[in-house]
């Protein structure tokens, strides 16, 4: 089942079309990676989503009904811009935005004594946000974004302004709200945490989406059928084993062994190399080299790019 | 509960449990009534004792002042000794040297061109009061006066018939009920309007604050993700507003009570009305009109001014003044990012308020006039115009005006909440891009 769809959506700012024709389709209880250059049009998606903005074309339908304003009582957003009422105290601040969600005032306030030991921060009730650190401040805001139990959340830039420990805990509290049933938008440019923590991706560059799958099909597609390859032997008998068959990208000394970076063309298969070579030299180890998501959004970005100029 | 009603609780708690809110609704009405009684307490009292001393060469002045007042039909001798002026007469002019070192504290010098043209020497050693240098001159030209009289070989009263002034005893025809009151009401309608003034400024340009705040804070994105922008503004405008009338009304009640322990203390009830009616019309009495009014005749002033039509009105164009303002005050509050960038868009409220509040100056001058009637029915100014029109009375003839003014106000804020709306919506957004009119006109029409 889907938590949510958007279909061939287009918007435009005086001119500007910051998007053009995207469609994404969220599977329920997933974590949903939406990358791209800053510019590319993430935001605006997300203020759709979020019924902040409405789209010029194009719908977007939740948990199988159409988008309605009610529909933001079931949605946690995290905004990338973010910030809380400086001279308020915290407590009432959390209260105020559980609120707004929709929750009665007593549920909010069980619900927050709970989260507030949690992330053990239970003193700060009476406290300011001006006398908080933007650490502690960012801990409040997940709070406040998670507190109404949505059924959709979207974190952009979630571990921006946390230290590891504290980015770890975020990182931790969002695999358990996927255990517990929650579908996940995550917007990041931290690639990192994009392999870690989502199912599914699209990225979204100059307004569309030029790549979507699961993170696992994403890379194999990103496969370029290279292996490094770790021998014992003189490089002479490597190069007559290649042959012409297979190139060899690099090759470099590692104590007494080789490592030798070799590209299998598509008629031939790592067998096929391992056989042409096990005569005369002595394999240590071999293993693929799978692009990470940093190497395949900048491969697939100035792809793009360079397509389009 | 209802979202719009949340953000109009949030907005009115936060600023009413401030410190300074606190502050200043007890401290407002405090200061000033301390000003008004420090202000009269200024005017009315010096309290150093002159000790004046009166030197006239020819004596013609000391010898008949002080003989024959009884004769000539005053009421009291002319230099009577007071609590703190003291007079004394020689023909003997001092030298400065003398005068130095003498008691004296005031010397008046009259010589032969003062018996002419009035011309006299005043010599101190400390400046006096402009009451105390006051009394001396009314004293001097009175005996003066007398003394010319005298030489000219008149009599006092024959005199006194010549000098008969002029009163207009004035009957309108229009509103044949009404004496010179209609001047005075419309300086009560006065105190409303500065009060209607005062609240769009200082609340509006709040407003525009607060809106300013979300968007420098980076709070304004979570709270539209949960509800719209437009009741975003409309429970800012609305709990910002209630914030003010609670002021405002805290400040009758407050001033209401100071006034009346002052006044009892100082035993001059009559001279303070304001005390019947608070702030508004202790201002509208501070412009000095009304304190000269005898008891009574303030009581049937104050009967005949009409306080339900006043009231309804000041709730009426209170509201709908604000709103109106408030919601541009939030339109221009989106439209920037600081409040050093609201310069450019300020004219837009600044201009019409000032504008409303100088007729309304004029309207008090001259409460018939044109001015009052055109400005009073554009929307912008007719908040402020408005109150002093209706504190002179409506009739038959012109509550046209009354009713075009109130239906345009409403139609007119509808429209700038709507369009103030569509700024702000979009504007919340903005960061880092110096809006212009242009801009401003685009926004309003962006899709969604």
């Amino acid at each position: 089942m889907k938590t949510l769809e958007a279909k061939n959506i287009h918007k435009s700012y005086s001119g500007h079309k910051a998007l053009n024709d995207v469609s994404v389709s969220v599977e329920k209880g997933t974590v949903y990676g939406l990358l791209g250059p800053n510019g590319a049009g993430k935001t605006s998606l997300i203020r759709i989503i979020n019924q902040i903005t409405a789209p010029d074309q194009g719908e977007v339908w939740f948990n199988g009904e159409r988008l309605q304003p009610h529909h933001v009582e079931r949605i946690g957003y995290l905004p990338e811009e973010r910030g809380l009422y400086k001279k308020m105290k915290i407590g009432e601040q959390c209260m105020y935005l559980a609120q707004l969600k929709g929750m009665s005032s007593a549920e909010a306030k069980r619900k927050l004594m709970e989260w507030f030991k949690r992330f053990e921060i239970h003193t700060w009730w009476d406290k300011k946000v001006e006398d908080l650190s933007k650490g502690m401040a960012q801990k409040v805001q997940f709070i406040t974004t998670v507190l109404h139990e949505p059924e959709l959340l979207i974190l952009d830039e979630p571990f921006s302004g946390f230290d590891p420990i504290n980015a770890d805990l975020i990182r931790q509290e969002m695999l358990r709200l996927k255990s517990e049933g929650s579908t996940i938008i995550l917007s990041t440019h931290d690639m990192g945490s994009v392999e870690e923590l989502c199912d599914e991706i699209s990225l979204i560059n100059r307004s569309q989406v030029i790549l979507e799958g699961t993170v696992k099909d994403v890379k194999n597609r990103f496969r370029t059928r290279t292996f490094e390859l770790q021998f014992r032997g003189y490089n002479i008998d490597l190069g007559i084993g290649l042959g012409a068959q297979f190139q060899l990208l690099d090759n470099r000394k590692v104590d007494d062994t080789s490592i030798a970076t070799i590209r299998i063309p598509d008629n031939k298969n790592l067998n096929d190399l391992l056989g042409a070579l096990l005569r005369d030299l002595e394999i240590v180890s071999v293993h693929e080299i799978v692009p990470d998501m940093n190497q395949i959004f900048i491969e697939a970005v100035s792809k793009f790019n360079s397509q389009q100029a | 509960m209802n979202k719009i009603a949340l953000i109009i609780k949030r907005e009115y708690l936060v600023r009413v449990k401030k410190k300074s809110f606190i502050i200043m609704t007890f401290l407002g009405p405090l200061l000033f009534t301390a000003l008004m009684v420090g202000a009269v307490l200024v005017a009315t009292s010096d309290s150093t004792k002159h000790n004046v001393l009166i030197v006239d060469p020819s004596g013609y002045l000391i010898a008949q002042e002080v003989a024959d007042y009884k004769k000539n039909g005053l009421e009291r001798p002319r230099f009577k000794d007071s609590e703190d002026l003291v007079y004394e007469f020689t023909t003997i002019t001092p030298t400065e040297e003398d005068f130095k070192n003498s008691h004296h504290t005031l010397w008046v010098q009259i010589d032969s061109v003062t018996y002419g043209d009035g011309m006299t020497e005043f010599f101190v050693k400390k400046l006096p009061s402009l009451g105390v240098q006051d009394q001396i001159q009314e004293e001097l030209e009175s005996a003066l006066e007398q003394w010319r009289v005298k030489k000219f070989g008149m009599d006092w009263k024959t005199y006194q018939s010549v000098k008969q002034g002029v009163t207009l005893n004035l009957h309108n025809i229009e509103k044949p009920d009404e004496g010179d009151d209609l001047r005075m009401r419309a300086g009560v309608g006065f105190g409303f309007a500065l009060v209607i003034y005062m609240f769009i400024f200082i609340y509006g340009v709040q407003v525009m604050r607060g809106v300013i705040e979300e968007k420098t804070s980076r709070v304004i994105e979570v709270i539209i993700s949960s509800v719209k922008p437009f009741q975003l503004m409309m429970g800012k405008v609305i709990g910002i507003g209630l914030v003010g009338l609670t002021q405002v009304i805290l400040w009758a009640i407050f001033s209401g009570v100071a006034f009346t322990i002052v006044a009892a203390i100082m035993g001059t009830t009559a001279e303070v009305p304001g005390t019947l009616n608070g702030q508004a019309l202790a201002q509208a009495g501070a412009g000095g009109s009304m304190s000269a009014l005898e008891n009574n005749e303030s009581l049937s002033f104050l009967l005949n001014v009409p306080w339900f039509q006043i009231i309804f009105a000041f709730i009426f164009y209170f509201i709908g003044g604000f709103l109106l303002y408030a919601s541009l005050f939030a339109a221009i509050g989106a439209a920037v990012d600081s409040e050093t960038d609201t310069q450019q868009f300020m004219p837009i409220v600044t201009i019409p308020l000032i504008f409303g509040f100088i007729v309304s100056e004029f309207l008090w001058q001259n409460p018939e006039g044109t001015m009052g009637t055109v400005f009073g029915i554009i929307p912008l100014t007719s908040p402020v115009v408005m109150m002093v029109k209706t504190s002179m009375g409506w009739n038959a003839g012109n509550i046209w005006q009354l009713i075009l003014s109130v239906v345009l106000l409403i139609a007119t804020f509808i429209g700038t909440v709507w369009m103030a709306g569509r700024i702000y919506r979009v504007g919340i957004l903005m960061y880092g891009k110096k809006a212009t009119y242009k801009e401003l006109w685009k926004w309003m029409w962006y899709k969604g």
